[in-house]
């Protein structure tokens, strides 16, 4: 019992600081986002250029992408300074409530980088493989299976696919070097 | 050949053993994907297409709508049983259906959710049966031009009836325009945005898009979750209602049939429109509002009629004019085009078997439907109990394979990847996705038909306010406008997005 802390303690103690998920200001995070997208539609605007824009009565290959782009990024920053702006309003008048939030729970984060490694692997490794070891990956950390059990119902389930996909739908997949 | 004798051979090809075994698959499948949170009927179909690839067109269109409205129906098991929406139609059904299976009444919900849905759907079958074909007649009458005026008001009530930020939905509508863009320009060949990939040639894959910004986005959002899913268990004797229950549901019924179907034509989120609108009537012409939230059989018997009856309805924008209203109808468009079927005015002369083959499937996937929910609800439930890594991991592995072989091709699986990523952070910031998917298999087209109206009309901007296309822009809007003007008369954006929050 003596070891267990006491609320006092509880509370004065820094709040334990984890590096997932990560937390941010919904307004933050907004902003962050409207840049993204303006930034988008600044790369676009700027590869538009350079194709056949065409005049305003004949328009050329680049002209709509053009156009598109420029309104992508006046909406984006039309998101920004609404975001600025209610942000601005709230402090005004005191009421700022930025709720947070989390990005990048520990549980993506595991299924987003198994899952980019399934197009870099699929054709140099095969498909079977490549999805096998995303399915193993997914269920020693999600499932929180042990890796055997895991590479067991990987194999039947890579069994499986084969079967369904290659032998009764006919598509065909990448075999790697085998 | 009249409409009835090609509804009959629209039957002829329903009722063959092809035609009833995958309208079957099809109506299972969905109802699957529906009962089963994280998986929508856009993700269910985009999983199947393959499946269609070595079928007859008509055959292969008549599951992936089976996939479409069967989806509609296993969406309310979970919202009754679980308190969890199958798919997003099924929101509005958590609150009251809920609140019944918590008072031991969840059979005559589900009852009632499966009836309503059947004469929902029907009655919307109806409507595309008689709507489709004389719109038809009339977008071959009219031109270039007024495509192009429909596309862009399509794409502008996207926005309008959008239920977040309409800014936000604007620049989604923007960009799915602009990824439209990537590939061969159609009239002239020129390469834009491929950065020399002869796989980006052809454009980026709108299943590749869909799965990663619908499915794998979803998937990512859910794992953040941690809730284990408790189901009511319902007894199969427990199903029939209470005269009560059918004298309080039929109006509601009737009711849903009439909003559903007006809202099916009405591009962006119409099928999660209509529910929450539909809600909305029951509450205000019910003698006891007071109960709605507290297990009003009306509450789920008005939703759930509505959603299934955007389904026929929202075929009528694809069939007649091969203009999706929703995203899943704009995956429909896709596979059509993926068969070398060209959804829009000309497919009722040129390809009346699909359409008419469509239909008459759709009258008998009901049936079906009807038949497969209710003694199957058991089952159905008991699907919740698979864990969802487990489920994830499944979903995962088929959804990249069915991906890479729409055009066997790895790039693919990059879009799918990056876009669920992207989706994910964006979803996460109150950006829709429907918006950008729907702008993107219409971008194609609206680029097209507006440089060839201009080409023709001699650079002439006059071409888009001639007589015929300033007619159906004023008819459309108006009818447009007094939709709107009835979602927010009964408090669509404010007291239903409280309800949306409580379900």
């Amino acid at each position: 019992m003596a070891d267990q802390p006491t609320d006092h303690v509880r509370e004065s103690a820094p709040r334990e600081r984890r590096a997932f998920p990560w937390r941010i200001g919904a307004r933050r995070a907004g902003l962050l986002m409207a840049g993204a997208l303006a930034l988008t539609g600044i790369v676009f605007a700027w590869q538009a250029a350079q194709l056949d824009l065409g005049q305003l009565g004949l328009p050329g290959p680049g002209f709509f992408p053009l156009a598109l782009a420029l309104l992508l990024v006046i909406f984006s920053a039309a998101i920004a300074l609404e975001g600025w702006l209610s942000s601005a309003k709230e402090t005004a008048t005191e009421t700022a409530k930025d709720e947070a939030l989390e990005f990048g729970h520990p549980q993506v984060l595991i299924t987003f980088a198994a899952l980019l490694a399934v197009p870099i692997l699929f054709e140099p490794l095969g498909a079977l493989i490549a999805l096998g070891l995303l399915t193993a990956v997914l269920l020693v950390f999600i499932a929180r299976l042990s890796p055997l059990l895991a590479v067991v119902w990987s194999a039947v389930g890579m069994a499986a696919s084969w079967y369904l996909f290659e032998e009764l739908l006919g598509v065909r997949l990448p075999t790697g070097p085998f | 050949m009249t409409g009835f004798d090609q509804l009959i051979r629209g039957f002829a090809v329903a009722l063959s053993w092809k035609g009833l075994l995958y309208c079957f698959i099809g109506c299972l499948w969905g109802t699957i994907v529906g009962v089963l949170p994280g998986l929508g009927p856009l993700a269910g179909m985009t999983l199947l297409l393959p499946l269609t690839f070595g079928l007859d067109p008509t055959i292969g269109i008549i599951m992936l709508t089976g996939i479409f409205y069967g989806a509609m129906y296993g969406g309310s098991t979970t919202s009754i049983l679980v308190r969890i929406p199958g798919e997003a139609a099924s929101v509005v059904t958590c609150i009251d259906g809920y609140e019944m299976a918590r008072q031991g009444r969840a059979g005559p919900a589900l009852m009632i959710s499966a009836v309503g849905s059947f004469i929902g759907g029907t009655v919307s079958v109806l409507g595309l049966m008689f709507i489709a074909p004389p719109l038809a007649k009339v977008m071959i009458a009219i031109g270039q031009p007024v495509e192009v005026v429909l596309m862009l008001l399509a794409l502008s009530v996207i926005s309008i009836v959008s239920a977040g930020s309409r800014i936000k939905t604007a620049t989604m509508v923007v960009l799915g325009l602009l990824l439209g863009t990537i590939g061969l320009d159609n009239l002239t060949g020129a390469p834009r945005f491929t950065f020399g990939s002869p796989e980006l040639s052809g454009g980026l894959s709108f299943a590749a898009l869909a799965i990663g910004l619908f499915g794998l986005s979803e998937i990512l959002i859910n794992l953040e979750k941690t809730e284990t899913i408790k189901a009511i268990q319902p007894k199969l004797r427990d199903l029939i209602p209470r005269w009560n229950d059918v004298r309080d549901s039929a109006p509601a019924v009737a009711r849903g049939s009439v909003i559903g179907f007006i809202f099916g034509i009405i591009p962006g989120v119409s099928h999660v429109v209509s529910t929450f609108v539909s809600y909305a009537v029951e509450k205000r012409v019910s003698k006891h509002p007071e109960q709605f939230g507290k297990g009003a059989i009306a509450g789920v018997a008005g939703p759930e009629t509505a959603n299934n009856a955007v389904t026929g309805t929202a075929m009528i924008p694809l069939l007649a004019l091969g203009i999706p209203s929703i995203p899943a109808t704009a995956l429909l468009l896709s596979a059509l085009t993926i068969h070398g079927v060209q959804p829009g005015p000309l497919l009722l002369t040129d390809r009346p078997e699909v359409f008419w083959g469509l239909v008459a499937s759709m009258y008998i996937g009901n049936i079906i439907l009807l038949m497969l929910n209710l003694p199957l609800v058991g089952i159905f439930v008991n699907l919740l109990r698979i864990p969802y890594p487990w489920l994830v991991t499944a979903i995962l592995v088929v959804s990249l394979i069915g991906v890479y072989s729409v055009n066997s091709s790895s790039i693919d699986i990059w879009i799918t990847v990056v876009s669920g990523g992207v989706g994910y952070l964006l979803r996460k910031l109150g950006y829709e996705m429907a918006p950008l998917l729907l702008a993107l298999v219409l971008g194609d087209r609206l680029e097209a038909n507006f440089r060839l109206a201009l080409t023709m009309s001699g650079g002439s901007y006059a071409t888009f306010l001639d007589t015929a296309s300033v007619v159906v822009l004023g008819s459309v809007l108006a009818l447009l406008l007094l939709v709107q003007a009835l979602a927010w008369a009964f408090g669509y954006r404010k007291s239903f997005a409280d309800d949306a929050e409580r379900a």
